[in-house]
């Protein structure tokens, strides 16, 4: 096209303009750090392109006073618009540390709140990839509304579309509630971190010396926190990985999860799965391989896997169609429901039920962990937030009893008369009040005491009750499970259910919103 | 914008004992033995699952758990750790080691009370990152404490028999 008119001319040289501001040195300085740049992030995303930018030339807004330099930049330090990811429209901003230290100005703010605006209309999800300073000093209260106007978008549209958030540099002060607030947050190992207060500050009010990374590292929230639920060692990896998460997602709540093809490498008769599950009920095993036995090959994706690690959470496929698994961790504190897990789970089952991906549950459960620390740290309110997030769940939900299922766990881990769907056992499971050696320890203290060999009888009132009581039987003959299944035939077994489920509808009662124990 | 730099030409594994292997694009079916080059095949069938065939012989692989990048392969019975990383994080992976000092020692701790049935490591003798370092027995389930580095032992503060409250050390371990 032949642009050399004289109204094309200004056209022409804004376009250069724009495109000598992303200029090798800029990406340099973001290489050197471990960092790409955020259009490096943007091409990494999209597909080959796809990615349409939206307000490339705005610039900063006036500032009433002057005080500090601003820095004239088109686009005011980050890059809004839309493309497609694997086939599907997504929206995302992704802010650019080299341009004022990615800080967070009025007009930046309104780039974001605009593409927040369109992705709810449109019903596609949205992506934030944050490097940020922070709100711009230079611009005050403007900044700060700027906040407030993202944050409210987010919760607006909470529950509508999937809002992820990737956290790719530092992400400090009141910036840190914007991708709190979203369903998802990516982390990139030792070049990422989030926090209130920084260092400098901790260091001042309290004298406690701590390195960023130590404060608000991926790691620490990855493993402590729980604020990011995924982490990974590169950006690339992080982007990779954020694509393959997405394709379980619907775009919206009115619409489904996308289904792939499966590949049909796990049987629907699984063999395999009958020698998992130690005879031992004292040895532990790793619930994952249980998973990996009954979802498609392959599909497991685990979300928040160093959090509350005696619950596993994820998302699967099922003949190609979307599920989210929630599962007791034997292998990690005997599998016990913490504050931690419980916590994990109940946020899990709300993001499944928001956007219509039917829950599988393993159960293989002792109990809540018992203790002075949990149940000082309040264990009872955060529990009873799986038992809300189980019970309010309208979306298709399926339990397996693995083997134990005790006491209050049993009844939270999505049981019958609290709303499962269709509840089956395995041969191995045991379900009771509690475990033989409690109960035989308080039904028979007397006769125990009285005894002249307690070791003996407690070890013959161990097996009777183990026997008798401890055993999926009861519990299926009164109707409280529905079926006694042999481990091969789980999968098929969910399968069929879930074809059962598909179309199921619950009628809720009209009310502003229930009162979640937070 | 397409960004040419991002554009892969290589592709390296790192094995979880640092060492480095690099992989020309597009692959090919082939592996260096010193200077000289042989064919391999990747296959599959009913009884054997995936194997590589070379030389006429096959050899079962089987991927055992992969997350993004990290990938767990058990090769000949044998089982490899190892990540696969282009160009780029590789280097961003030697820039942000160089900078670091030395990694500090590893304190075990006991994740809840409970008792310890077994110490399945003595002072001096090496670990691996997610081996099995003590056996703890709590909420009547036998729990393997792992360890969180690779490492030498140096120090264990725990005896089999003992009951441990939580966060007490068990053992100690050095990189």
């Amino acid at each position: 096209m032949d642009l050399s008119g004289k109204s094309y001319k200004a056209f022409v040289e804004r376009q250069q303009a724009l495109q000598k501001q992303y200029s090798p040195e800029q990406a340099h300085k973001q290489h050197v750090k471990g960092k790409l740049t955020a259009w490096e992030r943007i091409d990494l995303l999209f597909d080959k392109n796809t990615f349409e930018e939206i307000d490339a030339f705005v610039t900063p807004a006036a500032t009433p006073v002057e005080f500090g330099k601003i820095d004239r930049k088109y686009g005011d330090g980050v890059i809004v618009g839309h493309g497609k990811i694997n086939g599907r429209l997504v929206f995302a901003y992704s802010q650019d540390f080299t341009i004022m230290g990615g800080s967070l100005g009025l007009v930046h703010s309104r780039k974001i709140t605009k593409v927040q605006e369109m992705a709810l209309k449109m019903g596609a999800p949205i992506i934030g990839m944050l490097d940020s300073g922070g709100a711009r000093i230079q611009e005050g209260v403007a900044s700060l509304s700027g906040y407030a106007s993202i944050f409210h978008n987010i919760i607006q549209s909470s529950g509508i579309i999937p809002q992820i958030s990737v956290i790719m540099g530092p992400c400090a002060g009141g910036a840190v509630y914007s991708p709190a607030l979203t369903d998802f947050v990516f982390m990139v190992n030792h070049t990422s971190y989030m926090f209130v207060t920084g260092p400098n500050v901790v260091k001042e009010v309290l004298n406690e010396d701590v390195s960023s990374e130590g404060l608000g590292g991926a790691e620490v929230h990855a493993r402590k926190s729980g604020v990011a639920q995924m982490i990974y060692d590169d950006e690339e990896n992080t982007i990779l990985a954020l694509k393959k998460f997405l394709s379980y997602m619907p775009s919206n709540n009115v619409e489904n999860p996308p289904t792939v093809n499966d590949d049909e490498a796990i049987p629907d008769f699984n063999e395999k799965l009958r020698d998992i599950v130690p005879d031992d009920p004292n040895k532990a095993y790793d619930v994952r391989d249980i998973i990996n036995q009954v979802a498609d090959r392959n599909s497991f994706f685990e979300t928040a896997e160093l959090f509350g690690a005696s619950l596993v959470t994820g998302f699967a496929r099922l003949k190609g169609r979307t599920i989210g698994i929630v599962a007791n961790q034997p292998k990690v504190l005997a599998g016990v429901l913490d504050i931690d897990s419980s916590v994990k789970g109940a946020r899990f089952i709300r993001f499944c039920d928001a956007f219509n991906i039917p829950i599988l549950t393993f159960e293989d459960v002792p109990g809540f962990l018992p203790g002075v620390d949990q149940e000082h740290a309040g264990i009872i309110r955060h529990g009873a937030k799986l038992l809300f997030a189980y019970s309010e769940a309208t979306v298709p939900k399926i339990t397996i009893i693995l083997r134990k299922a005790y006491g209050g766990a049993f009844i939270v881990m999505n049981s019958k008369f609290l709303g499962g769907d269709f509840n089956y056992a395995w041969p191995s499971a045991e379900i009771a009040v509690m475990g033989p050696d409690g109960a035989v320890a308080i039904l028979y203290r007397k006769e125990l005491a009285e005894s002249k060999n307690p070791a003996e009888l407690k070890k013959e009132l161990v097996k009777k009750y183990r026997d008798k009581v401890a055993n999926p039987f009861i519990a299926d003959e009164s109707g409280y499970i529905d079926e006694v299944i042999d481990p091969a035939t789980t999968r098929q077994k969910v399968i069929s259910a879930l074809n059962a489920l598909s179309n199921k509808w619950v009628k809720v009662p009209a009310r502003k919103h229930g009162n979640m124990p937070l | 914008m397409a960004n040419d730099k991002l554009q892969k030409k290589k592709l390296y594994a790192l094995s979880s004992e640092n060492r480095q292997f690099s992989f020309n694009l597009p692959l090919k079916h082939s592996i260096k033995i010193g200077k000289r080059e042989y064919d391999v095949k990747l296959k599959a069938d009913e009884k054997l699952g995936t194997y590589i065939l070379w030389k006429n012989r096959k050899y079962p692989v089987e991927i055992v758990k992969s997350r993004q990048n990290k990938y767990e392969i058990l090769f000949n019975d044998i089982s490899y750790t190892f990540t696969v990383e282009t160009p780029f994080s590789l280097q961003r992976m030697k820039v942000l080691t160089a900078g670091k000092g030395k990694a500090t020692t590893e304190y075990v701790k006991a994740p809840m009370p409970g008792k310890i049935i077994d110490i399945l490591v003595r002072e001096g003798s090496t670990v691996q990152r997610g081996e099995a370092v003590v056996i703890l027995e709590a909420m009547k389930m036998q729990n393997e404490i792992l360890s969180p580095a690779n490492g030498t032992i140096v120090k264990i503060s725990a005896r089999p028999g003992s009951n441990v409250m939580k966060d007490d050390l068990l053992v100690e371990i050095k990189p």
